[in-house]
């Protein structure tokens, strides 16, 4: 991986949609980090269709 | 987090119920609590997590005697009692109310084990109030229990946290508290979701695309087994890694003790030989006096021989001129030589007879002329024995001297040996070799799968853009084709998104430790936190970097510097811009609460820890002891301190056993005389 690239570089060549998703993903994923059993995919599905309906 | 009060009712030694504040600012974010040895200051640090979690540190005793010992004792059989602990504090503009209960009642004299419920209310910046229906949960989001290591804990325990195997989990911390677990999470998680929204593209998306939806969750498979199989290689190889290490360490410790095994054995050996000598050179000692010792008595009588046979030489007497054999013939024949015939008992015959007395034995003269001849010999051997016993002498008073000092030596060899076990030095020898034999083995496997992985990736990347010029004219495939593809990428920029974060904490946790480990330590050491997050620390000894051993106070310090690092960075990174979004103001803010936070550091340390412990934290409870903390500690700190408070020490110890505290030119009580054992939290600003 790049090392001179930063993490703002990487977020602006994001579409909209896209980091849209990204900061959703990362949302819910960190409201349930204290559960290690925890199954996400229903919740991140569920983002996915937020954004593309 | 922000803490604002604790409340401690009947919890250990805080009889009835005690409160103390805690509201901090950024200009003063210091509350100092003094108490003495067993006054309470580890209770109190244990009351948080305890509040928090549920759960107290394995260095508090008797964790099921709860309720004050006194309060129980006065208790009524039959009768209840509560022990509680509430917390307040703020996170991210909400105000929360922690409060964690247990009611006993008593049985018999032992207090039997709780059942604490935990309760906690939100209260919003207008004032109005809601009770949480998942307290725990709420309480593990906001600061998660493995995280809390970082910002409740005994400074004199602190080094635990970068000993040696504690990395894995301290790693694994540190990434929560960075915002890299989510990152890694949501990248495992995204391929499930990928995988559901593709089934409704093969289920609708006809035969072209769902032929390649099939080589790609094939290929998705085998990239999923091989991410897996990845994972538990590394998991594999850290664990031989440190078996490695431990042999390594073994063997080392070995080698060490073999030249001093050498060393003896030659020791022993000669010790051996050098008690032969000795008994070699006693027992000649011995044989040459039982065979020629009396030479030595021989001094005098030789001479007064040599004398005598001189003296009758002299004399004439000696050789004798007449031989008894001769006369004897004379008196047999009965004639002289004369003629004259000798007649028994004539004149002639007594007048030869007579000379018969005066003559010699031709014997005794042969052997008189042999002894005469050894006198001479007999004088050079007394001086050859003398020579030769203080030849020997000295031989035995050598090998005396040699025995004496190998003994010496070989017992001190004894003792350095004594520690050290001897044994088995093939069989670790073996073992290292095996397990590098399997690391190689391993790492061969490591590096086979990382390259099928770029393989496959660049398999999966060539399928999916086949996927996006398939001809796909059912609504519902068309629209999980553009779902996946979104996922797709979103898990590409989490990948590269985690590689920029890890290496850049890592850099910056690194420079931040550095520079607060400077600040403190007067020894030119150099902490680095390498890739695997493992804390090491380095001397420069000209141009060439050398580990250091790791003294209990510089690793306090080192464990001390790596808490502030890692404080300080979990509140920058937040405020920056960030794919989660903007943060709350107090993101990523949390407080410290140490016990003994001096430990056993020398005074230099104990005021330059201060220094940096005042601006290490955004709030910081440090709860000390007056040997610990005044002179240098409190000046450092004061200026710094919103809440200044003491935890009395009540006791029923006989005697007078009262003692104050010194603060700010202001005596107050700090242990007293009491019906019963306690301790009270007082409040001096």
């Amino acid at each position: 991986m790049s090392q001179s690239r930063t993490e703002k570089q990487v977020l602006e060549e994001m579409s909209d949609e896209q980091r849209a998703l990204l900061k959703r993903v990362l949302e819910i994923e960190r409201a349930k980090l204290h559960i290690t059993a925890y199954d996400a995919t229903d919740d991140l599905i569920a983002a996915v269709k937020e954004i593309i309906p | 987090m922000k803490l604002q009060s604790i409340t401690l009712t009947n919890f250990r030694q805080f009889k009835g119920t005690q409160f103390f504040g805690l509201t901090s600012d950024a200009i003063k974010p210091v509350t100092l609590l003094f108490g003495a040895n067993g006054a309470g200051k580890t209770t109190l640090l244990n009351a948080f997590t305890w509040a928090l979690y549920g759960n107290m540190s394995d260095d508090v005793e008797q964790q099921d005697r709860m309720v004050t010992d006194s309060v129980w004792r006065s208790l009524a059989v039959g009768n209840s009692v509560d022990v509680a602990v509430e917390v307040c504090f703020d996170h991210e503009g909400q105000d929360y109310r922690l409060v964690r209960r247990a009611t006993l009642r008593k049985e018999s004299d032992n207090q039997g084990p709780i059942a604490a419920q935990l309760q906690l209310w939100t209260t919003r910046a207008d004032g109005s109030s809601e009770v949480s229906h998942a307290p725990q949960e709420t309480i593990l989001s906001i600061l998660p229990v493995g995280v809390s290591r970082f910002f409740f804990f005994n400074g004199e325990r602190i080094e635990n946290l970068v000993k040696k195997g504690a990395y894995a989990e301290v790693q694994k911390d540190i990434k929560v508290l960075l915002d890299l677990e989510q990152v890694e999470r949501a990248i495992a998680h995204l391929p499930r979701v990928n995988r559901r929204l593709t089934d409704e593209l093969k289920k609708h998306g006809g035969e072209t695309a769902s032929a390649i939806q099939d080589a790609i969750d094939t290929l998705t498979d085998q990239q999923t087994k091989a991410k897996d199989e990845l994972k538990l290689i590394e998991g594999d190889l850290a664990t031989l890694d440190e078996e490695r290490d431990r042999t390594t360490d073994l063997l080392r410790q070995h080698a060490e003790a073999a030249p001093i095994q050498a060393e003896r054995d030659a020791v022993t050996n000669e010790l051996t030989e050098a008690r032969a000598a000795r008994d070699t050179a006693l027992t000649e000692r011995a044989t040459l006096v039982a065979t020629r010792g009396f030479q030595a008595f021989t001094d005098a009588l030789g001479l007064q021989t040599k004398a005598m046979a001189d003296s009758l030489y002299q004399k004439g007497a000696l050789p004798a001129p007449l031989k008894r054999e001769f006369v004897d013939k004379l008196l047999d024949d009965g004639a002289c030589i004369c003629g004259t015939p000798l007649t028994e008992h004539s004149e002639s015959w007594d007048h030869v007879k007579e000379w018969r007395q005066r003559a010699g034995l031709q014997a005794v003269e042969t052997a008189w002329q042999r002894v005469s001849g050894q006198i001479a010999p007999l004088a050079d051997a007394r001086v050859g024995l003398r020579d030769a016993l203080a030849n020997l002498l000295n031989r035995i008073g050598a090998e005396r001297d040699r025995v004496a000092r190998l003994e010496a030596r070989k017992s001190e060899l004894d003792g350095k040996l004594k520690d050290s076990r001897q044994e088995g030095v093939q069989a670790l020898e073996t073992k290292r070799m095996d397990l590098e034999g399997r690391i190689a083995l391993k790492n061969q496997r490591k590096g086979a799968i990382e390259t099928e992985l770029v393989n496959l990736t660049k398999e999966i990347d060539q399928k999916t853009k086949e996927r996006s010029r398939a001809q796909v004219t059912d609504e519902l495939a068309s629209k999980a084709r553009s779902r996946s593809d979104l996922v797709q990428s979103v898990k590409r920029a989490l990948e590269e998104i985690l590689a920029i974060r890890e290496e850049d904490m890592r850099l910056r946790l690194d420079a931040e430790l550095k520079s607060v480990f400077k600040s403190i330590t007067h020894q030119a050491h150099v902490p680095t936190l390498s890739e695997g997050f493992e804390l090491t620390l380095h001397k420069n000894v000209n141009g060439v970097e050398l580990p250091v051993p790791k003294s209990t106070g510089e690793n306090q310090i080192l464990s001390l510097s790596f808490v502030a690092a890692v404080s300080k960075l979990a509140r920058e990174i937040r405020k920056e811009r960030r794919a989660e979004g903007a943060a709350a103001e107090d993101a990523g803010t949390f407080p410290i609460v140490m016990d003994a936070a001096f430990g056993s550091l020398d005074q230099d340390y104990q005021e330059a820890v201060s220094r940096a412990l005042a601006k290490m934290a955004p709030q910081l409870v440090v709860l000390v002891s007056k040997s610990q903390g005044l002179g240098k500690v409190v000046t450092e700190l004061l200026p710094y301190v919103s809440h200044l408070g003491v935890i009395e020490t009540h006791t029923t110890a006989a005697g007078s056993v009262s003692d104050d505290i010194e603060l700010e030119g202001m005596s107050y009580p700090y242990i007293r005389s009491a019906d019963s054992d306690h301790s009270e939290l007082k409040v001096i600003k």
